[in-house]
């Protein structure tokens, strides 16, 4: 048995005016074994060390206590600290005990007996200690239990909520908020100013500017420490009612207590505390009063109506005020579920008459009539004079905490926790529901069920974001060890509070994020759109990897479970492609860098509620054009086009014109390689569109210079008159195949026309050679397609000298495309124009749930490729064909996995593919920059016409030149040329067709003979691979070099 | 006045729930204080849908008496989840918005919409734009004091039309209206401050409630001619006077 004495504080001020208690000695008397004991007096020693940085603290804290008025020692017993501290002199006048010191505390204070209340409370402080030095003697309780006298009231409702020790963690709090958000405003201080007046107005305190100004202050400043509360109404009753007997900055922190931990999210956005404890409550009563619970619910009576305010309001509105402070004595001390034993009891009491109570009316007003008479006799007729003298209020307390004693915060806790996710439901329902009737007209082009998808999805990704942020901060933290001692106070509720935090951030629980940023909007978008999934996860499936894996960790398990993605188990981790970026800034009207669920609705009905092409079309364009002024420009357009493979590169949704072929396919394999094969189809011809479309940019392009404006004209003309070719042509398959090559006809019709063409044809002729038009791909028609199957189809490649191409990429003539261009080339297309009309809008999947858009990318991305056999050429291999190497459509997709270098897969394929595409892409812009600097700086040297306009392409010539260094190289003899020392990608890609004629084994799709910048590639086995490839080149490859007219008609192979 | 309160004996007397709803401050609370008790308090407190905010007061209509079972509601935003608990089974409802203020008219339309898709199939809603009293027209509206003396109906109204934007007014008669009628809400311009309106608006409800006051399938859209028929009675008047039982206990402070 070990035992040690403390010394408290209070009674060593030497400055004390006689009434000093002395010093107060604490004996505690340890219980255990001796390490045990040293154990806790190592912890009361760090405690107390760790306390006494708060001693200076504690002074103006204390100050402000009435007990030490009262006691009028000198002394702060404060934190049982012995040392140091002189205490100064303060006792002048009495501290702050609430408007009551000047306004009179509600009710008589004669029948509160209050002077007598107060004798015993200072005999009892005396004896114990006061305000941070107090102990908690059975006595104390009961003290509590009869009432407090007004003047220490405020005091104990803070010592017992706890709230002093936050005042005393930071006593400037309170004034240095105000001061720092002094005139500020928010809607909360709107909120609160409307209130001023009508909080508890019958009080003379709150008639009186005073009065208003102290509840002003404490609400506002506490709607500043807690913006996420802000102010909600009830908060200002409750706070009028604590001003009553409390200074402000007590009244403060008493307030923040409430809201933190005694009354969880009551007063929250959603007050979902609120409408929780309901729910506990008619839970609580069907248990106790099941007779009175079967009445109400046969009755159609809705509890909560007559109850919620009780809860609400701490019955500070429903009973008379007195009585009201007699509650909130014990709920102070006592923690919630006081306010659950007293409802209770209020039915209980009043059961029988509730019992003929047919509807909420009726319930309302016995309970009404019975508040306003609880200051009388319970028991009126007794014999008994003592129980005569019984108020029922007093019945009600005893009923209270007696009969309901049984009701104890556990109990509340888990009924809470058993309610919890229902009410939250509710709430959700009901927010959802606003929320998306709120919308706005916008709103009004999608569906409700997209509506309610987008609102999920929204929400959702909000929700998984933030905790996700949170599990890795808290695993963080963990890491970091911190062990630090948390002092918790024991205060009922905390489990509830704790428990919170969990699940922060979920709508039902009240402020919860309302705006997504733009990593955000990624995982938003790749929840619905399979474009949207990046191609190289940063952290790429264990599984995949899982052998390296458990070399560089040993223990894989460990890995797996420290390292927690940042986008969530499972979900795909998305893009982050420049059209993303576009898409978020467009939809960010309020240019916040952040979207919120309108934001996101509008943008959506502006994708997805286009039915007209048109306006999907200018959509597009718009998104693309920075300034606004109609016009997009060079670099644009290469955008525009990188978008539209971006877009495109997993697949088009919706109705491209299918093709089917299945011979010889098994039939496990038919319905997945149908699929594929209709994918693969239209993928290439998409990519051939795409491709087509850079060209027809560029040749319609509108010069910014203004000289050559005059160009204009003619070209729309000519423009118009290339739909009489097309019709003409009866180049055989359909659609997207003889646009194209309409295209290119188009173009040389076009080339004629323009004066300055012919110079440079004239001027150039050198250069000519090597202006080569790219294969112009043109996919096999469907029809063809099929017909042959898996043989081989008929194949067409149209070539065309397309010089006027060149000049695209000249930098020295800024261009531009209009909408309406951008229009009608996208109209010229059959692919393009479906996928403005339909793929785009549709590949924003709403109704599909996330998880079935992303297997449906995996699945089908698979299928294609190995159903293709497409193997993938690593870009080192150096493969010098330009062709594409399907050898047959049936291949079967073990075939292609192997032959997919690697260890990603298919998949990898696919990345790797529009990776190139991209990067190639992004190469021409590169070359362009570089090739402008190089003109700028040789623009002397170099003849040729530099300045020539449409038509030509001299920069070309230029950069073919330097690049290649000499520019005998012609056809295949210029592509080795290429391929070792030039690494400029623009001169350096040429094709034959006829060695592409020799070397087309494929029986599939189109061809675009491309070079790779790094010389590796003149066509892959991939013809995917390739023809992105091409994509990306051609607009940098205008040239024919063989410059012969026979290469200016569309050549078509058949094979 | 033309009837007391209890003499509705051989009438056939119903009740019918009506709920208000509308953005914090518009006046909600007023309206129906100055409706059951003809009064009105400069501060009344916030409605945190305590106890006081229900409140009965009875209609009497030529054929039959209505009493009302009012409840009030809170307008602070936050609050609005918990209106669904009001709203529940009321066969009428009283959407407020204060008209110099515009954006209690935008909640007020939200309140609209919840009531069409949420509550009861049948419910009879009134628009009702408070605070005329703030408006510059106001004068030119007929004059309706507080004595209701002479059986303003809501034909007063019209005057009300050639508003010449008041000072405070924010919110133009017509472009209420208009709103009202698109959506077949019955529609009113008050002042709970003066009176001006407030008996009509109770009484054009009492009349719109179908005859069988049960789940009346009524829509909102018919039931509002039907309103105007019976309002020109003069015997379709709200007593005012009656004492009320439900009155009061909101100060229930006893100090």
């Amino acid at each position: 048995m070990f035992a040690l004495a403390i010394t408290t504080w209070n009674g060593s001020n030497p400055a004390a005016d006689g009434l000093s208690t002395g010093q107060q000695k604490l004996t505690i008397q340890l219980a255990g074994s001796r390490q045990a004991c040293e154990r806790f007096c190592d912890g009361l020693k760090r405690g107390l060390r760790e306390g006494v940085g708060d001693v200076g603290k504690m002074r103006k804290v204390v100050a402000e206590c009435y007990s030490e008025y009262l006691c009028s020692t000198e002394g702060k017993r404060g934190i049982p600290i012995s040392k140091d501290g002189k205490h100064s002199g303060k006792s002048r006048g009495p501290p702050d005990a609430g408007l009551g010191m000047v306004f009179r505390y509600p009710g008589d204070q004669r029948k509160l007996r209050d002077r007598s209340k107060m004798r015993l409370w200072d005999e009892y402080l005396r004896d114990n200690g006061r305000n941070l030095s107090l102990v908690r003697q059975p006595t104390f309780h009961k003290l509590i239990r009869v009432g407090l006298p007004n003047r220490l009231r405020g005091e104990i409702w803070e010592l017992t909520s706890g709230s002093l020790y936050l005042r005393l963690q930071s006593p400037t709090l309170y004034t240095d908020t105000l001061s720092k958000h002094s005139g500020g405003q928010s809607l909360a201080t709107d909120e609160i100013e409307k209130d001023l007046n009508r909080s508890l107005p019958e009080y003379p305190g709150f008639q009186s500017e005073e009065g208003i100004g102290r509840l002003r202050r404490v609400l506002v400043a506490y709607s500043w420490t807690n913006e996420k509360v802000g102010y909600c109404q009830a908060m200002n009753i409750v706070v009028a009612a604590l001003l009553i007997y409390m200074s402000e900055s007590q009244a403060f922190f008493l307030l923040s207590v409430l809201c933190d931990r005694l009354l969880p999210g009551y007063y929250s956005t959603t007050m979902y505390g609120t409408l929780l404890d309901q729910r506990v409550f008619e839970s609580l009563v069907e248990k106790t009063m099941p007779v009175l619970w079967d009445h109400l619910v046969k009755s159609d009576v809705q509890l909560s109506v007559v109850s919620l305010p009780w809860f609400l309001s701490l019955y500070i509105n429903s009973m008379p005020l007195v009585f009201a402070f007699r509650v909130l004595d014990v709920f102070f001390l006592e923690g919630p579920k006081v306010l659950f034993q007293v409802g209770l009891a209020i039915l209980r009491i009043n059961g029988e008459e509730l019992l003929d109570a047919a509807d909420d009316g009726a319930l309302i007003s016995i309970l009404k009539s019975y508040f306003a008479r609880l200051d009388e006799s319970a028991h009126p007729r007794s014999e008994n004079e003592k129980l005569r003298a019984v108020t029922r209020f007093q019945e009600l307390m005893v009923v209270a905490f007696k009969e309901f004693t049984g009701i104890t915060q556990s109990t509340i806790d888990e009924q809470r926790a058993k309610h919890k996710g229902a009410v939250l439901e509710n709430i959700e329902n009901f927010a959802k529901r606003t929320s998306i009737r709120n919308l706005g007209p916008d709103s009004k082009r999608l569906s409700a069920d997209d509506l309610g998808t987008l609102y999920d999805r929204f929400y959702g990704v909000l929700y998984e974001r933030q905790q996700r942020m949170q599990m890795i901060q808290e695993e963080n933290e963990r890491r970091a060890k911190n062990s630090r001692v948390r002092v918790t106070e024991p205060l009922a509720g905390t489990a509830a509070a704790a428990n919170e935090s969990v699940e922060k951030g979920r709508v039902g629980l009240g402020p919860s994020p309302t705006l997504m940023d733009y990593d955000g909007f990624r995982e938003f978008l790749a929840g619905m759109a399979k474009w949207a999934i990046t191609d190289s996860p940063s952290s790429p499936l264990r599984d995949a990897l899982s052998e390296e894996n458990h070399s560089y960790f040993g223990n894989s398990t460990k890995s797996r479970g420290n390292s927690i993605s940042p986008w969530g188990d499972g979900n795909p981790e998305p893009a982050d492609h420049e059209f993303m970026r576009r898409l978020f800034r467009r939809w960010d009207t309020d240019k916040a860098s952040a979207l919120s669920l309108q934001n996101v609705v509008t943008g959506m009905a502006h994708v997805k509620g286009n039915r007209d092409i048109m306006s999907s079309i200018s959509y597009f364009f718009e998104l693309y054009d920075d300034d606004g002024d109609g016009k997009v420009d060079r670099e644009g357009i290469l955008r525009l086009s990188e978008a539209l493979l971006f877009l495109s590169r997993r697949g088009l949704e919706g109705s491209l014109t299918p093709s089917t072929s299945t011979s010889g396919l098994t039939e496990a394999e038919n319905v997945g390689s149908l699929e594929g094969d209709k994918r693969v189809s239209n993928d290439e011809k998409f990519l051939n569109s795409v491709s087509a479309f850079i060209r027809r940019c560029f040749e319609y392009a509108d010069p910014d210079h203004p000289q050559n404006q005059d160009m204009r004209p003619k070209k729309e003309s000519q423009e118009l008159t290339i739909r009489g070719p097309k019709a003409a042509s009866g180049i055989e398959g359909d659609g997207g195949d003889d646009l194209l090559d309409l295209g290119i006809s188009s173009t040389r019709q076009a080339q004629p026309s323009s004066p300055s063409a012919a110079t440079v044809t004239a001027t150039a002729g050198a250069e000519k050679e090597k202006k080569k038009v790219a294969q112009l791909p043109s996919g096999p028609s469907p029809k063809d397609f099929d017909r042959d199957g898996g043989g081989k189809s008929p194949r067409k490649f149209s070539k065309a000298e397309t010089e006027s191409a060149n000049l695209a990429l000249d930098p020295a003539n800024p261009l531009h495309i209009t909408l309406p261009t951008f229009r009608m080339v996208i109209l010229a297309d059959e692919l393009l124009e479906q996928f403005f009309e339909s793929s785009f809008p549709e590949s924003f999947r709403l109704s599909d749930r996330k998880g079935a858009a992303a297997s449906l990318t995996t699945s089908t991305s698979l299928t294609t490729f190995s159903s293709l056999g497409f193997g993938r050429t690593s870009p080192s291999g150096g493969a010098a064909a330009a062709r594409i190497t399907t050898p047959s459509i049936s291949i079967p997709a073990p075939t292609a996995t192997a032959s997919a270098p690697g260890a990603k897969g298919l998949r990898g394929v696919l990345d790797n593919i529009v990776s190139d595409g991209m990067r190639v892409a992004s190469e021409v812009k590169r070359r362009m920059d570089e090739a402008q600097r190089d003109m700028e700086k040789n623009a002397l040297g170099r003849g040729g016409g530099g300045d020539d306009d449409d038509d030509d392409d001299d920069d070309y010539e230029g950069e073919g030149r330097r690049g290649q260094g000499s520019e005998g190289g012609r056809g295949e003899g210029r592509r080795g040329g290429v391929r070792e020392g030039d690494r400029d990608l623009l001169g350096g890609v040429e094709a034959e067709v006829g060695s592409l004629k020799e070397r087309t084994t494929t029986t599939t799709t189109t061809t675009t003979v491309t070079t790779n910048q790094e010389g590796e590639v003149e066509g892959g086995d991939n013809g995917l691979n390739e023809a992105r490839m091409g994509l990306g080149i051609d607009v940098g490859r205008r040239r024919d070099r063989r410059g012969s007219s026979a290469t200016e008609k569309i050549i078509e192979f058949e094979r | 006045m033309s009837e007391s309160t209890g003499a509705s004996a051989p009438k056939l007397s119903s009740s019918v729930k009506l709920v208000l709803l509308g953005e914090a401050a518009v006046g909600k609370s007023s309206l129906v204080l100055r409706f059951v008790n003809n009064d009105f308090q400069e501060n009344k407190e916030p409605t945190i849908g305590d106890t006081a905010a229900f409140l009965t007061q009875k209609c009497s209509l030529p054929t039959r008496t209505i009493k009302f079972e009012i409840w009030d509601t809170a307008g602070q935003e936050r609050f609005a989840s918990l209106a669904p608990m009001y709203y529940r089974n009321a066969q009428s409802a009283l959407v407020v918005y204060d008209l110099t203020k515009p954006t209690s008219l935008t909640k007020a339309k939200h309140w609209v919409a919840e009531l069409q898709r949420q509550a009861s199939p049948g419910i009879v809603i009134a628009l009702v734009g408070n605070k005329l009293d703030l408006a510059n027209d106001f004068n030119s509206g007929g004059g309706v004091g507080a004595s209701g003396s002479n059986g303003i109906d809501s034909e007063g109204l019209n005057t009300e039309d050639e508003e010449n934007s008041g000072d405070a007014r924010k919110i133009s008669t017509a472009e209420a209206r208009s709103y009202a009628e698109e959506e077949g809400l019955l529609f009113f311009e008050t002042s709970a401050k003066t009176g001006t309106n407030v008996s009509e608006v109770f009484t054009a409800i009492a009349n719109a409630i179908p005859e069988s006051t049960l789940k009346g399938t009524r829509g909102p859209g018919g039931t509002s001619q039907s309103g105007l028929g019976g309002r020109g009675d003069d015997t379709s008047r709200v007593n005012l006077t009656g004492p009320r039982r439900d009155v009061g206990a909101k100060e229930g402070c006893a100090c």
